[in-house]
């Protein structure tokens, strides 16, 4: 059995002595933790002591009215339940050494404020209050801590817990990795309908306007993002529309033999026609332009080299000449190339087919075109020309037979007859670039379809022929 | 493997530095005889003497201008500032020589000085005595900054910062001292200048050191109570900065706090906030956040808790974050 030696401690910063002032307990009584069993007087002030034991006081070791070095043994209490023998010296490892070793007291051991238990009011022991002692201040807290009652999803202060984004006019809202997705996908931001809180365009929006999930849906974001490093490389991996359009293209130009025939002309009376299109009070509703004249004539002379308006079918080993003509339209869009279609566009009137043709546009640019709106096209004209180029060698929509590319309609130098003979006057022009699949349609087909386009738009006058 | 008390860890860790290297001086106020404030250093002058354990007078400046002088002749002085708020009297001491004279000499006088500074506040104390100047120190080239959180790392790291041959401001939690920890003394230590994640976790990045860091770690008890999944990396160095932990784990989170108990406004937060940013953009779900002090001297210790970033404020900021 061990009787409990309360060391007098350290009360205040440089305390090296205190006089025992009053004894408030005698020995024999019942003493808890925390009741007060001394005064004494430092140089500072007069403190009370509580005691750091439970237990019956077995003795005061120091007489009142004495002064004592702190570190002395003042009173020893023997626990709860046991005898009260005769003090003994103190057995467990003082905690106040440096202040012990200024007592000049028998050195304690050496684990000072270490691993054992450290007295109640000395430096590192147990302070009133759920804190530890310390020299300087109330000392820490050693309550655990706890979170206080929450309400609802709200933040404290009435802030909203949900951040409100504010961008400028005509920024669109997005957080970096949705940025990232996607610049991977090939997505136009700004093509996006958000659908976050406060216009945030969020990763399924992005997702949806791709047509495919991306691959990395549902892992964490970053993780296979490759780092781009100055002066290195972007690599964009290959999916959504781009991937089609490559799949396609391939397809495309290994199977169907390619011919493109190009045909420059003056186009003049077809900007006329355009032009008086546009003031035509009919027509106030829906777009005029170029392409809407080109995709008439098409229409036109289709009717003349049907095999245009045809597929080859491989597994039939057949020609199949389609009787109506589902007007592909390519369209370059945020999302990429898509070649949505104007189904039975040759039946139309001139202001239904412009109509068709604005909202196929205008869904196209808005990224919101559907694959049923890409299926089943007979016959592609490709608009080269809003590019500022003289037209190329377009490769046919798989399963088409033939694809037209308008170039840019723009003023040069063009040699007419005229009143005087010859002269060479400004005038609009334009090239168109005709590819066809050469399995279906022979040169005389082909030469024959892109001349009678020519001709209709260089004298749209001539439709009253068809 | 023993149980220990983050004091008592930094005295064994003292103590092991000067039993190892006769060049290892303490000097500081009340470090001899009175064994230090919060009794880091109890009982070393008794063992090794009052030449290695050296009381000096009230003179911050002093002690640091001394250290200086000692290193310059291949001493290796372990400088106690009592208090973080002492600190700035030696201030010019630390800034204009120690940081600057081994650039200063071409490389040939290194500063192997330590200046131990229990920082942080947090037990109840007086003006002065709970401040957290870190940022003043991780600010200037030359000196290297770090903070032990808990009491394995403190008997490591003081022994590390000592055998550095570089200046470090070794920065001790001053609330955080008679936290016990257990220490494996036979376990290899992590580099003194490397961060740790403590804590793993899916949902967001806890960034913390010195005294935080056991704020961050019962949040995120606190928070996997409600689902949600914190990991806390301790910094433990703050100048060099060891991010790339950071980046990994941010890479894989998207979102993160840095906490710390210093004044938000361009503290160590707002360049860790800086770099997440520069290096790990794309990753970011939300906005790096800082739960610190706020922008006032430290209060009065009576309402000191309302200053210091606890659980509740750590919690919002991971809650503001989701919120994303």
């Amino acid at each position: 059995m061990t009787l409990k030696e309360f060391k007098l401690p350290d009360v205040g910063e440089g305390l090296t002595e205190a006089e025992i002032v009053g004894w408030r307990v005698k020995p024999g009584d019942t003493v808890r933790v925390n009741d007060i069993v001394v005064e004494i007087e430092t140089a500072k002030s007069l403190v009370e002591l509580p005691c750091p034991y439970a237990g019956t006081v077995a003795d005061l070791l120091v007489a009142e009215g004495e002064t004592v070095l702190v570190g002395t043994p003042i009173i020893a209490v023997a626990p709860e339940g046991a005898d009260v023998p005769s003090p003994q010296p103190a057995a467990e490892a003082g905690v106040d050494e440096a202040a012990a070793a200024l007592a000049a007291q028998p050195s304690a051991p050496d684990d000072v404020a270490g691993d054992g238990v450290v007295e109640a009011g000395l430096i590192g022991g147990a302070a009133p209050g759920g804190r530890t002692s310390v020299l300087v201040g109330y000392g820490p807290r050693t309550t655990e801590a706890k979170r206080r009652p929450r309400k609802g999803a709200a933040a404290p202060d009435g802030e909203p817990l949900t951040p409100s984004p504010e961008g400028p006019a005509g920024r669109v809202l997005a957080k970096p990795p949705v940025r990232k997705l996607a610049k991977d996908l090939g997505v136009n931001l700004l093509a996006v309908t958000p659908s976050g809180l406060g216009g945030v365009i969020t990763r399924s929006d992005v997702e949806a306007l791709a047509g495919a999930p991306s691959p990395r849906a549902g892992t964490p974001p970053g993780t296979s993002a490759a780092p781009v490093r100055p002066g290195g490389e972007t690599r964009i991996p290959v999916k959504g529309v781009r991937k089609m359009t490559a799949e396609a293209m391939v397809r495309s130009a290994f199977t169907a033999p390619h011919v493109t025939e190009w045909l420059t002309l003056d186009v003049t009376r077809m900007v006329e026609l355009v032009e008086r299109l546009k003031a035509d009070r009919e027509f106030a509703d829906v777009r005029v332009s170029p392409l809407l004249v080109v995709a008439k004539a098409v229409c036109l002379a289709v009717r003349r080299t049907p095999e245009l308006n045809a597929t080859w079918d491989e597994s039939a080993q057949e020609i199949v000449l389609k009787h109506g003509v589902n007007l592909g339209i390519a369209a370059a869009t945020p999302r990429g190339l898509v070649v949505p279609n104007i189904v039975g566009a040759d039946a139309m009137g001139l202001h239904d087919l412009a109509a068709a043709l604005g909202e196929l546009v205008g869904i196209a640019r808005d990224g919101r075109t559907q694959p049923a709106q890409m299926a089943g096209g007979t016959f592609t004209i490709t608009n080269v020309g809003v590019f500022g180029v003289d037209a190329g060698t377009p490769i046919l929509n798989p399963g088409e037979t033939g694809i037209l590319a308008l170039g840019s309609v723009s003023r040069r130098p063009w040699v007419v007859d005229g009143p005087d003979g010859e002269q060479v006057v400004p005038r609009w022009v334009t090239t168109l670039a005709l590819s066809f699949d050469h399995r279906v349609v022979d040169g005389a087909q082909g030469s024959r379809f892109l001349a009678d386009v020519g001709r209709l738009l260089s004298d749209p006058a001539t439709a009253m022929l068809y | 493997m023993s149980t220990i008390t983050l004091a008592k860890a930094l005295n064994d860790g003292l103590r092991a530095s000067m039993e190892g290297d006769a060049k290892v001086v303490v000097m500081g106020e009340d470090v001899g005889k009175l064994g230090g404030v919060f009794r880091v250093t109890d009982g070393l002058q008794k063992d090794f003497g009052e030449d290695r354990v050296i009381d000096t007078p009230l003179s911050e400046s002093g002690i640091i201008g001394t250290a200086v002088g000692l290193a310059m002749r291949g001493y290796r002085p372990v400088c106690e500032i009592q208090f973080d708020g002492f600190v700035y009297p030696a201030y010019d001491q630390i800034v204009s020589q120690v940081a600057k004279l081994h650039f200063r000499s071409g490389g040939r006088l290194p500063m192997p000085i330590v200046i131990r500074i229990p920082f942080g506040g947090g037990i109840g104390a007086v003006e002065h005595h709970s401040e957290s100047p870190e940022a003043q120190f991780a600010h200037t080239a030359g000196l290297k900054v770090v903070a032990c959180s808990n009491a394995a790392d403190a008997y490591w790291m003081i022994q590390q910062a000592i055998a550095c041959d570089d200046p470090v401001v070794f920065l001790e939690p001053k609330r955080r001292y008679w936290e016990k920890a257990n220490l494996d003394r036979e376990a290899a230590p992590a580099p003194l200048l490397s961060s740790k994640v403590v804590r793993d976790g899916t949902d967001v990045t806890v960034l913390a050191y010195g005294p935080m860091v056991k704020t961050c770690l019962e949040s995120a008890i606190a928070a996997a109570e409600g689902g949600t999944s914190i990991e806390v990396i301790d910094l433990r160095t703050l100048s060099p900065l060891d991010l790339e932990p950071v980046y990994a784990s941010v890479r894989r989170t998207g979102r993160v706090v840095v906490v710390h108990e210093a004044v938000v406004n361009l503290g160590i937060g707002a360049e860790v906030a800086a770099r997440i940013t520069e290096q790990c953009f794309y990753a970011l779900e939300s906005p790096v956040l800082r739960v610190g002090g706020f922008d006032t001297p430290y209060p009065p210790s009576r309402i000191e808790e309302e200053y210091l970033p606890d659980l509740d404020r750590v919690l919002d900021a991971v809650d503001r974050s989701l919120a994303y």
